[in-house]
């Protein structure tokens, strides 16, 4: 059963990651977007990081689309259509290059899966009634032995709340 | 193939299909969708292999990539709003500075 899901939200995942490319309209990418995030949570679920499927839907899917959209809306791009470009070697780079870093990604993977000993990794030392993933862990970790990234964060966000502000401003 | 494999794979041609809408489509908002996508690869990668001793690096590298990608979002998304007021059409080409 578990299974299952993992594999129809891993090919969710991937389908509608091409679909984001591949769409002509905006709009149309964002709600694959959408669905991209959707299948990216059940997958963190999946794996036991709890907190992670929530704040990925509340900030993903909830906060950061929305703006997407918003600005989709307003400035209404024309279509287009990725067969009528003109540029047709960019295109073949950009897609043999692709092909390129897909082999070698897999490669690396393969490489690092089928050699030498196998590492314990997270999802698979998460026995019943550990508390891996959970609110509370995540939460308790985040405000002893990873306070001070912690606190960045916030300053990360305040300086794009001062150049969101900056930014929109009418001259 | 373990649960693990098959996630780090699909993060690995997630971000494949990332760069590829980056250098594939001329409408900036796509551009950054597509970064969001790239982003959210590694986040899945992060996840995969985070907190191997049942600890949570992982899982606070993807708070901080969570709050970077919010953060670029707004401001990406406020340069294209200005530069649409400013040419009244958006495309990756037309952008040769960043003068006011």
């Amino acid at each position: 059963m578990e299974q299952v899901v993992l594999i129809i939200a891993g090919v969710l995942a991937l389908g509608s990651a091409l679909g984001v490319v591949l769409m002509p309209n905006a709009v149309y990418s964002a709600m694959m977007l959408l669905l991209n995030l959707i299948s990216l949570a059940t997958l963190f679920l999946m794996l036991h990081a709890q907190f992670m499927f929530a704040a990925q839907l509340i900030i993903y899917a909830g906060a950061i689309l929305v703006l997407f959209l918003f600005v989709v809306t307003l400035l209404n791009p024309a279509g287009e259509s990725l067969l009528q470009d003109k540029h047709r070697l960019q295109q073949a780079g950009a897609i043999s290059l692709g092909l390129f870093l897909a082999c070698l990604l897999v490669g690396g993977l393969l490489v690092a899966f089928t050699s030498g000993p196998q590492p314990a990794l997270a999802a698979e030392v998460v026995r019943a009634g550990s508390t891996y993933g959970t609110v509370e862990e995540f939460g308790k970790s985040l405000f002893t032995q990873f306070l001070l990234p912690f606190e960045l964060t916030s300053l990360v966000l305040l300086v794009a709340l001062i150049g969101a502000v900056v930014l929109g401003k009418r001259r | 193939m373990t649960n693990v494999t098959f996630t780090m794979l699909i993060s690995a041609l997630i971000f494949t299909v990332g760069a590829c809408g980056v250098l594939l489509r001329r409408n900036p908002l796509v551009q950054f969708m597509s970064i969001e996508l790239m982003l959210n690869a590694v986040n899945l990668a992060l996840i995969s292999f985070g907190g191997k001793e049942g600890t949570a690096e992982g899982q606070v590298f993807v708070l901080v990539v969570l709050t970077v990608a919010a953060a670029e979002a707004v401001i990406g998304l406020g340069i294209i709003v200005a530069m649409f007021r400013k040419r009244k059409r958006i495309d990756v080409d037309d952008i040769r500075s960043m003068e006011g």
